[in-house]
């Protein structure tokens, strides 16, 4: 076990590292200048002592500089924002998307299985259909308009939470319920596919043939099998969730991960792409590893995945 | 297992919990305005955006200061006005008794150097050092210099860690005065070497000096030492002067009738001796390896102590005392400020919502009670309903700037094809067929002035700048034809290059031209920084720009097409033009002065037109009605000082 882990954890760190190679290329591939700022044209001897003092007039020179500090975990300056590190930005921005991540998948999981399991049991009723729609308008609507309706309603009407902003609880829920529809309906429609399938395999007649209660028949022996797809989708959906949701953040002004990743690309900021990016992928391959580690918990027939 | 699950999620819910309740539950500030992008820099030699701008000015303050409302020079640190010589040459700044640091300390004549000197040292200087050099005696000298010794130096250090270097790199090496210096360090062979390679080709430059494998580290070391030491002697040379603690005299290098309006920009504010402990050093110089001067950008955290820094001291009416990225700055009254028991608000909040929507629903749901940018969707019907009464929070700032169309004006331009708009005829007959006023009203809908001159006509008290000629498609078809292009036949399609703020506006403008020319308009969008380097390098024929006054002067915007102006988007270049420039810079009395500026900009206005100007901005603003000493001013600075709020 131990080995396997070693190994995955090392494959893990060539994928980050291509990841980061290919980054870098279409970072020195973009076109303008990260140290332009505003209308105004930079004097050729700034632009160039600047360019020169973080390296950059030497792509091949910045590559091993920034990866020998990626491997101490610094990724160095940034360009857009110079009285901040790419680590303090990281550090200030990640546990922000993290706690927004971490909610919006239980609740997604808390609401998404159970009402799965109900489309499931009763299927092609009422609720099901009823159910099925709903889950089909979650998908549909995109984030920015659930979130401005969301916003309208509870912030400025109601005025339940602040508009806006971070730093205490009332600050939760709204990106939280927001950035968790997508996953929720993912999970419905996952689970309900899942656990139909299941629930016509020999071991439920064999159950049921032998009496035992639908209920326990549900919760202890279809579950657990049921639940194998939605827990291979729940590692990538939760490296997605907690590295931020850009719309989601950029309509709540949750000053968390997300917006960077398109920020730092419209400001050409390479140290801070490439610091996001790393993160991201990091955290990817991480969850994806402690998917697979639970697999084999769940499912002993799955020894050889990890 | 799945108990052990719920107990794991409760768990984790508790952590959640105690971690916010951990956060402290603040008083909300007296005033919160909001910022849409977070604070881009606070070192004021590095600054320029607008938004940076307005905190700097209120946690800072300058020689001068502004009139909230008018705008108009006023007193700041210094005694105003300060005393002039004779010949307008010398201005003698005299410091108030009671200016003082947020620590206590005295404001010196000192701080006021190194705040200057760090706006132009390579390494610290970024866009606004040009108000420094253009106007003060020695100061461009003084860059010069630097910045071949900083590119002699970067040079070193490349060829001491085995890289090549390019030809840029490689000529600063064989400037005369690295070469004698390098003879008095006894590097004789070294320096004839280099004297022998001048007329070596440019590509074969850099390798060749490579292959002289001196002891590059030696040398660069040396040469980092003697250039320290010589820096203070170099940098006497500058019009700026600390004569005692209180008085600071400033060498100016030609008239300059604005420049009290210039003394209390971000990049001629003081800079506390403390800066100094976060000084890179290199050896023995107090300079970094490639010889520029810097600080540890933290430098501006009220809470950074490294190196025992005491975190930001300013000497302006507020305080930094806290800054969290992408959320909130705090300011608190200085107590120590001269001026401070005149002082409204103890407390101001700069929040940060980078979706302006968000924050116009904070403003009406009362989190906010200042929002210096209505850049929302349905601007238009807040205007409207400004217009109409019915919204009197809602202000609008006659700002400072124009909106124009540039014409690419040199004779080649996109792969090497020959240019029309390098003809004036043409640029004449497509400006004379932009119809400014549906462009300005029904287009943007802004409320924004529409421009009939590049300069906008209420921006300097005394300067009336000519009239462009108004909307004409029967003129301009008349030209389109002088100039051979009958009916728009035998044009290439125009290039239109925009962002995607003004992408409405182009299409209109394309119909319009489209319609009244038969001439084909090709529309290219991009996002900003692409935009930026097309137009850098050429590539359009026509395209938007925009242009902030710096300073309340024309020449603000005027140098923007001054033959060889880094600005000069269009690459317009007009003798005569220059000439005027030229003259009016040597003049001290304002009214000649301004008709010589007025002529010029005729020329641009109502001969050449390598630009188009279409509109002035006029920025909506919201401020609640109980906020009182604000103004809508044409800079958008909002000195907080005269804020008084009555809730």
């Amino acid at each position: 076990m131990i080995r396997r882990v070693a190994r995955r954890l090392l494959f893990g760190l060539f994928t980050i590292f291509s990841v980061y190679t290919l980054t870098f290329l279409m970072v020195v591939a973009l076109p303008g200048n990260p140290l332009q700022q505003g209308e105004r044209t930079l004097s050729p001897e700034v632009a160039q002592a600047l360019r020169a003092r973080y390296n950059m007039d030497n792509n091949w020179l910045y590559y091993w500089q920034f990866l020998r500090g990626a491997l101490r975990l610094d990724f160095g300056p940034t360009f857009t924002y110079t009285e901040w590190t790419c680590n303090q930005i990281l550090a200030s921005a990640l546990p922000v998307s993290a706690v927004v991540g971490v909610l919006a998948i239980l609740l997604a999981v808390g609401i998404g299985v159970p009402a799965g399991v109900v489309c499931a049991v009763g299927r092609n009723g009422f609720l099901d259909m009823g159910l099925m729609v709903m889950v089909l308008v979650g998908i549909s609507l995109p984030s920015f308009v659930t979130g401005s309706l969301l916003l309208a309603l509870f912030g400025v009407y109601l005025r339940w939470t602040p508009v806006g902003g971070w730093g205490t609880l009332a600050h939760l829920p709204l990106p939280v319920v927001t950035l968790s529809f997508p996953f929720m309906a993912a999970m419905v429609r996952l689970t309900r596919m899942s656990m139909l399938d299941t629930l016509s395999g020999e071991f439920v007649r064999t159950a049921v043939a032998k009496g035992a209660a639908p209920y326990a028949i549900i919760s202890r022996h279809a579950l657990k099998p049921a639940f194998l797809p939605v827990l291979t989708y729940l590692g990538p959906a939760t490296a997605q969730a907690m590295t931020g949701s850009f719309i989601v953040e950029k309509i709540f002004c949750v000053p968390g991960l997300g917006q960077h990743f398109v920020n730092a690309a419209l400001n050409r900021d390479a140290g801070l792409i490439l610091g996001t990016v790393i993160c991201f992928a990091t955290m990817l391959v991480l969850f994806n590893l402690i998917v697979d580690i639970l697999y084999s918990y769940l499912d002993p027939r799955v020894v050889g995945a990890v | 297992m799945l108990h052990r699950l719920l107990l794991l999620i409760a768990f984790f819910l508790a952590v959640i919990c105690w971690g916010h309740s951990r956060s402290r539950l603040e008083l909300r500030a007296d005033l919160t305005y909001v910022n849409p992008s977070d604070i881009h820099t606070l070192d004021p030699a590095r600054m320029s955006w607008t938004t940076d701008f307005r905190v700097a000015l209120n946690i800072w303050e300058g020689l001068t200061s502004w009139d909230p409302e008018t705008l108009h020079p006023t007193a700041g640190a210094a005694f105003f006005p300060p005393r002039v010589s004779d010949d307008e040459g010398e201005l003698v700044f005299t410091l108030r008794n009671d200016a003082r640091w947020s620590n206590g300390e005295p404001v010196t004549a000192d701080d006021f150097v190194r705040g200057w000197r760090r706006g132009i040292e390579p390494g610290c200087a970024a866009d606004y050092a040009f108000l420094l050099t253009d106007h003060i005696t020695g100061a461009d000298e003084y860059v010069q210099w630097r910045q071949r010794w900083v590119s002699a130096l970067t040079a070193l250090v490349r060829l001491r860690d085995g890289w090549d270097i390019d030809v840029r790199l490689a000529g600063s090496l064989l400037d005369p005065e690295i070469v004698l210096n390098l003879k008095s360090l006894g590097e004789l062979a070294l320096a004839q070497q280099l004297e022998r390679l001048a007329g070596k080709p440019d590509d074969a430059l850099g390798p060749a000096i490579r292959e002289l494998g001196a002891g590059w580290s030696r040398i660069h070391s040396e040469l980092l030492e003697v250039h320290g030491n010589r820096l203070d002697v170099e940098f006497s040379r500058v019009g700026i002067r600390a004569l005692d603690e209180r008085t600071l005299t400033v060498q100016l290098s030609k008239p300059c009738p604005y420049f009290l309006d210039l003394t209390g920009m971000p990049v001629f504010l003081p800079c506390h001796s403390s800066i100094e402990l976060l000084r890179e050093r290199h050896g023995r110089a107090a300079l970094s390896e490639t010889g520029l001067v810097l600080h540890d950008p933290q430098w501006t955290k009220p809470d950074y102590h490294r190196n025992g820094y005491p975190g930001l001291i300013t000497n302006g009416a507020f305080q930094l005392t806290e800054w969290t990225f992408k959320r909130r700055a705090r300011m608190a009254k200085n107590l120590f400020f001269h001026g401070a028991d005149a002082i409204g608000c103890r407390t101001i909040d700069m929040v940060v919502y980078d979706n302006l929507n968000a924050a116009l629903m904070a403003y009406e749901a009362g989190q906010v009670d200042l929002l210096p940018d209505l850049t929302v969707p349905y601007v238009h019907e807040l205007v409207r309903r400004a217009e109409s009464g019915e919204r009197k929070d809602i202000l609008r700032c006659p700002v400072s700037a124009t909106y124009f169309l540039n014409f690419n004006c040199r004779s080649r331009s996109l792969n090497e094809a020959p240019n029309p708009m390098s003809d004036p005829r043409v640029r004449r007959a497509l400006s004379l067929s932009v119809d400014k006023e549906m462009l300005v009203i029904k287009v943007r809908a802004r409320g924004d002035r529409i421009a009939h001159s590049f300069v906008p006509p209420d921006a300097t008290a005394g300067y009336v700048p000519p009239k462009a000629p108004g909307y004409n498609p029967d003129e301009s078809r008349r030209l389109l034809s002088e100039a051979g292009y009958s009916g728009g036949a035998g044009l290439p399609p125009i290039s239109l290059l925009l962002t995607q703020n003004d992408e409405r506006l182009g299409q209109a403008l394309a119909r319009t031209w489209e319609r009244e020319l038969g001439i084909r308009v090709e529309l290219t969008v991009k996002e900003s920084k692409s935009f930026s380097e097309d137009k850098a390098e050429r590539r359009y024929m026509v395209a938007r720009g925009n242009w902030f006054a710096d300073y309340n002067d024309p020449t603000t915007f005027l140098n923007c097409l001054a033959s060889g102006n880094g600005n000069n988007d269009s690459g317009y270049s007009n003798a005569e033009y220059d000439r005027l420039l030229d003259e009016a810079n040597r003049i001290a009395d304002p009214e000649s002065r301004f008709q010589l500026l007025s002529r010029a900009e005729a020329i641009v206005v109502q001969t050449d037109f390598p630009i188009v100007p279409i509109l002035h901005f006029s920025e909506p603003i919201a401020i609640k009605p109980y906020v009182h000493g604000i103004h809508a001013n044409a800079r958008l600075w909002f000195p907080f000082r005269f804020a008084r709020v009555s809730r």
